[in-house]
């Protein structure tokens, strides 16, 4: 008990009146306090009053005051629930998709290119459809496979769900899973040699791939796979089967490659023979005259000296190219300088686009002259009206948020909360971003459904536009919170839309990189904005939920007024 | 902690478990409106609280299988309700510096009695609801869950990441923010004891 400052008597504090009423004293102190309050006015004046709020509180809290939200009224884990499992669905029919695009569309026009004497002068298709770099998107097609495959086991799953205890589910996609993993462990056999000098000697024969992490790396020998090579000098003198992949200083191929060589070194020498292709970051890059390639030649160089012979097309990003050889079919170089030798012969046509016109022998046989484009460089980014610009369009882009925010601020907010969700807005915004322009399309080609297809279009646009206020709102959210208001959300979106822009602006400037936060952004934001949507028209599949009667379901059953110890 | 006359859904829960979508229906028909109203004291707007209901059944269906069918329900499902809607307030670091104070040097002061009891026996039930979202997150999370669903205080001491010992103390200091809102000063929570 404590002592009270207005009056001699200890009365009983707070705490103890609390816990008294709340029965959380033991019994001992707790009939103390009843025979304090016995005597002591205040005190009972005190635990009547504590009783009273907390019936107030409760009563307070109990009391119906808004009836429950339609929304709520038609939330029904029914729809809800589908919404488990439909993220798989998305992402196996968009792994779908894009397989189905690559064979039925990319396929047939690379082929076609490639016949109409194409084939291998785009970087584009070169990179990631022929494979010239990286042998994995070969895999990734097959991964697309799978992955479309696992969407139906996984919709098979959850159809007979009901049948099969959920253990068995999961143990049937657990075995599925292994079965998969284990495919590719027999398939493949891989070595690993580490050491200051790490070799393949000459009589040895390799079965699987081979790594190689040395000072010095070296292949006499034969290997049956691929050869993938790490060190500061790497030579290869012995017959590779497979592709080469060279991560060195200097990489000197004398030997004889099968695949394709991918290499990021400082200087790439090829005396030797390679079946296919090349494809190569470096500063120097010589192709001597014992050298052959007998697919094309991609480069990112300072210098290329090219005096033996290339079976098919010549694409050079670099500074100074020295053509004494031949090449089978055409080049494209964008750089600063190119010669063509007396020895030169270029068996296709020529797009030079670079800072000099090109220094041609007259002597060199040519199948069309060379075709010279200026470079202009890009230095968009160092003027300031670029930057004024710049402002003065994200100005206009946080004007229209506001606008849009405050017709629909309600809207604005789900799609805000959707956003919040990473996962689900970004796997229907690969969906939507890619999927809703070709049923537009698909819609379109018949005329009954062209206003459909051109209403969609314009609609995936507008969301496009939006996507990156979406974004930005989130980005204001985690810097100052969730607002309450409308207002509040309109300063959190222009806050993180300022942010956003300044991120990307320099980031845009980076190829790559700049493509994919772009692509990112807008597949986030078109998500959110997708999902919104599809909440407020979920399907009603319980018309009779109740939703304005209050009918008080748990009640609180608290201990106030509980029995006093006598 | 159920209603009166009201029963625990067993046969309901088990048939939800069993993956019956009418029984699911059933339970959200009859717990959401609770699961609404409790969000709708703890969150502070009405789009948290829309949202968070969502998320708790959602969450609930997964967790269905974990509910211990000897217990109550309903206090489980208060418990699911109560550690989604104090993460979301966590996430959104709504708690402000005062609610991080030590509790072990709080002051309780004694409040006049008389002038207590005069207080609660003005106020309406919608002025303390309107007092109810003055308050900071912590203390409207610990009077929700106390006085609307009737946790046990080992309960509270769980969701809120507490020693049990200090619930009490939150309690307390809720109930004296809760007056200072309602009388719009602090002179009752400050005052002496006559």
């Amino acid at each position: 008990m404590s002592e009270m400052p207005k009056g001699k008597m200890q009365h009983l504090d707070e705490m103890t009146c609390l816990m008294y009423i709340e029965r959380q004293l033991d019994r001992a102190r707790g009939l103390e306090v009843s025979a304090h309050t016995q005597e002591c006015d205040a005190c009972r004046t005190l635990l009547g009053a504590l009783e009273r709020e907390s019936r107030l509180l409760t009563r307070a809290m109990m009391e119906e005051e808004e009836p429950l939200p339609s929304r709520l009224a038609q939330f029904q884990e029914r729809a809800r629930n589908s919404m488990q499992w439909i993220w798989g669905l998305v992402f196996g029919l968009a792994a779908t998709g894009v397989y189905a695009l690559y064979t039925g569309y990319v396929q047939p026009w690379q082929q076609q290119l490639e016949q109409a004497g194409f084939g291998g002068s785009n970087l584009l298709g070169l990179l990631i459809f022929q494979g010239a770099f990286w042998k994995g998107w070969q895999s990734m097609i097959t991964l697309l496979e799978v992955l479309a495959m696992l969407t139906l086991a996984g919709i098979g799953v959850a159809f007979f769900r009901r049948r099969i205890r959920r253990g068995s589910a999961l143990a049937l996609i657990f075995a599925g899973f292994c079965a998969v993993l284990t495919l590719p462990t027999t398939a493949t056999a891989s070595e690993t040699r580490k050491g200051e000098s790490a070799r393949v000697s000459a009589e040895e024969t390799i079965k699987g791939d081979i790594f190689l992490f040395g000072d010095r790396v070296k292949v006499d020998g034969t290997v049956e796979g691929d050869v993938f090579l790490f060190g500061h000098d790497a030579i290869v003198n012995g017959h590779v089967q497979g592709d080469v992949f060279g991560f060195a200083q200097t990489l000197q191929v004398d030997g004889k490659v099968d695949g394709n060589i991918r290499a990021f070194t400082n200087t790439l020498t090829i005396r030797g023979t390679v079946a296919k292709n090349v494809l190569t970051f470096d500063e120097r890059v010589n192709l001597e005259s014992a050298g052959k390639i007998g697919g094309s030649l991609t480069v990112f160089i300072d210098y290329l000296n090219l005096e033996g012979s290339l079976g098919r097309d010549l694409l050079v990003f670099g500074k100074h190219v020295t053509i004494s050889g031949k090449v089978g079919r055409g080049i494209r170089e964008k750089g600063s300088e190119l010669t063509i030798t007396a020895s030169g012969e270029v068996g296709g046509p020529i797009h030079y686009e670079g800072d000099t016109p090109a220094e041609v022998s007259p002597s060199a046989k040519l199948a069309s002259p060379v075709e010279f484009k200026k470079l202009v460089h890009n230095r968009e980014y160092r003027d300031a009206h670029y930057y004024v610009w710049r402002v003065i369009w994200t100005a206009a882009f946080v004007l229209f948020g506001m606008v849009l925010f405050l017709l629909a601020p309600r809207f604005a907010r789900e799609t805000i909360s959707a956003a919040e969700l990473y996962g689900a807005p970004i796997g229907l915004g690969i969906l939507v971003f890619f999927g809703v322009p070709i049923a537009a399309v698909i819609a379109c080609v018949t005329v009954v459904g062209m206003p459909l297809g051109i209403f969609t279009i314009g609609f995936w646009l507008l969301m496009l536009c939006c996507a990156e206020l979406i974004v930005g709102a989130v980005v204001g959210n985690w810097i100052l919170g969730r607002a309450t208001d409308t207002w509040g959300m309109i300063g959190r979106m222009a806050l993180g839309f300022v942010i956003v822009r300044i991120v990307y602006t320099p980031l845009a400037q980076v190829h790559v990189l700049g493509l994919l936060a772009g692509l990112g952004i807008w597949m986030w934001g078109m998500g959110a904005i997708s999902l919104a949507i599809y909440r407020r028209f979920q399907p009603v599949i319980a018309p009779g939920m109740p939703s304005a009667p209050f009918t008080p379901p748990m009640p609180p059953n608290t201990t106030v007024g509980g029995a006093l110890p006598a | 902690m159920n209603a009166p006359g009201t029963t625990e859904p067993t046969e309901v829960i088990t048939r939800a478990r069993a993956g019956d979508a009418e029984a699911w229906g059933e339970l959200y028909r009859e717990f959401a409106p609770a699961i609404f109203r409790f969000c709708r004291r703890a969150l502070p707007t009405r789009e948290d609280a829309e949202d968070a209901t969502m998320d708790i059944f959602t969450k609930l269906r997964d967790k269905l299988g974990q509910y211990d069918t000897t217990r109550s329900f309903s206090a489980w499902l208060y418990k699911v309700a109560a550690n989604h809607c104090w993460d979301m307030l966590r996430r959104r670091k709504i708690r402000q510096d005062k609610e991080t104070d030590d509790l072990e040097n709080v002051p309780l002061e004694h409040p006049d009695p008389s002038q207590l009891e005069r207080l609660m026996e003005q106020r309406t039930s919608e002025e303390v609801r309107k007092a109810l979202e003055k308050l900071g997150a912590r203390a409207r999370m610990a009077l929700v869950m106390r006085y609307y669903s009737d946790m046990s205080y080992d309960e509270i001491a769980d969701a809120l990441g507490l020693r049990r010992a200090f619930v009490g103390v939150v309690l307390l200091r809720a109930r004296h923010e809760l007056r200072q809102a309602l009388e719009g000063s602090s002179a009752l929570a400050a005052g002496g004891a006559s």
